[in-house]
């Protein structure tokens, strides 16, 4: 639990360092302004580093690109109109949410189109697996058990008194 | 239909098999470019080495040219010079763009003479495959045509459309492959 807080506390302090750095070089007058570039720091790609968002990159191009958002957003861009920009230099490659089209609609329908066809298997199956019991041999089979169990009883009974 | 049936798992197998295997190989530095088949954007440069010519758009029209974003700090750019004046030996139009990583704070002060300087010395040595270097200052035209890095290459036709783009080092291969066969189309 000690541990547990102070990764948390780790975390949280880290983490306003890096916010703070950011206003520190990008400054706004607008609160409003300032929380649309960070999201958007946020959600923008590195084409260079392409694991990394353009806050948490330090390439050239991802410099360049977060002082061309700040112009945008301080120039008053909305946040549509400057992720619109990116796009248009740099493909859907640069936003970390992709709009459905004609290839990225297949990352939507696949898993939904398996998950379908899991279940369509899954009731199959179940239908098929119960097997079949015959009443008559049910019965006999239960007869069978009572028999053995009685003999059973009876031998233990006579093993106590002997 | 039940022996059938029993395909399903071994083609489905074969197809995420075939699908990932590509996937091992493919090239993650292979963005669709969004400026293909686009103009080529407007600009306002000047050249490298006099900073009072100043270039636009228009001093790249009228033949078929290759745009080549590069820098004397960048190492891939070293080795396609060599080839690059090769093909200005053979009558290609080569425009350079030079993409100055000097050109922002973080990266210590420009100081333009120390590059003129470097840039002379690098073509003097490796060969000079330019017609003339526009000096992206701030590189704004880079941002604007996409550029994550140098070496990238266009090539734009007579109007001024790009028709292709190249991240990383043009030889004879990717020249042969994919910018020649364009060539010959546009002429």
């Amino acid at each position: 639990m000690c541990k547990f807080i102070f990764s948390l506390l780790a975390w949280t302090f880290f983490w306003s360092q890096s916010v703070y750095a950011l206003e520190q070089t990008y400054p706004f007058d607008d609160v409003n302004k300032s929380k649309v570039f960070d999201e958007l720091t946020q959600e923008l790609r590195c084409p260079k580093c392409q694991n990394q968002n353009i806050a948490d990159s330090n390439a050239m191009v991802a410099i360049d690109l977060k002082n061309k958002t700040y112009e945008l957003v301080k120039e008053g861009n909305s946040k549509q109109q400057v992720v619109d920009f990116m796009v248009a230099r740099y493909g859907n490659f640069v936003h970390y949410d992709p709009p459905i089209n004609s290839v990225t609609i297949w990352l939507w329908v696949i898993p939904v189109m398996i998950l379908v066809l899991l279940i369509v298997v899954m009731l199959r199956r179940k239908k098929e697996a119960g097997p079949k019991i015959d009443d008559n041999y049910l019965a006999q089979a239960e007869a069978l058990l009572a028999q053995a169990e009685q003999k059973n009883t009876k031998a233990t009974k006579q093993d106590k008194e002997a | 239909m039940k022996k059938l049936r029993l395909f399903i798992p071994i083609s489905v197998f074969l197809l995420t098999a075939v699908f990932l295997y590509k996937g091992l190989f493919s090239d993650p530095t292979d963005i669709k470019n969004a400026n293909l088949e686009r103009e080529f954007p407007e600009f306002e440069l000047p050249n490298l080495m006099d900073e009072s010519h100043i270039y636009n758009k228009a001093d790249l029209l009228g033949e078929v040219t290759l745009v080549n974003v590069w820098g004397t700090w960048c190492v891939t750019c070293r080795v396609e010079l060599p080839f690059m004046t090769q093909l200005r030996n053979q009558g290609v139009r080569i425009v350079g763009v030079y993409y100055d990583n000097a050109a922002e704070a973080a990266f210590g002060n420009v100081n333009l003479a120390k590059t003129q300087a470097e840039v002379e010395q690098m073509l003097a040595q490796l060969g000079n495959p330019f017609q003339f270097n526009i000096y992206d200052v701030k590189r704004d035209l880079s941002l604007d045509l996409g550029v994550t890095g140098a070496p990238e290459s266009f090539l734009i036709d007579q109007n001024g459309v790009i028709l292709a783009h190249r991240r990383g080092a043009i030889d004879e291969r990717v020249w042969q492959q994919q910018f020649q066969p364009l060539i010959e189309r546009v002429q």
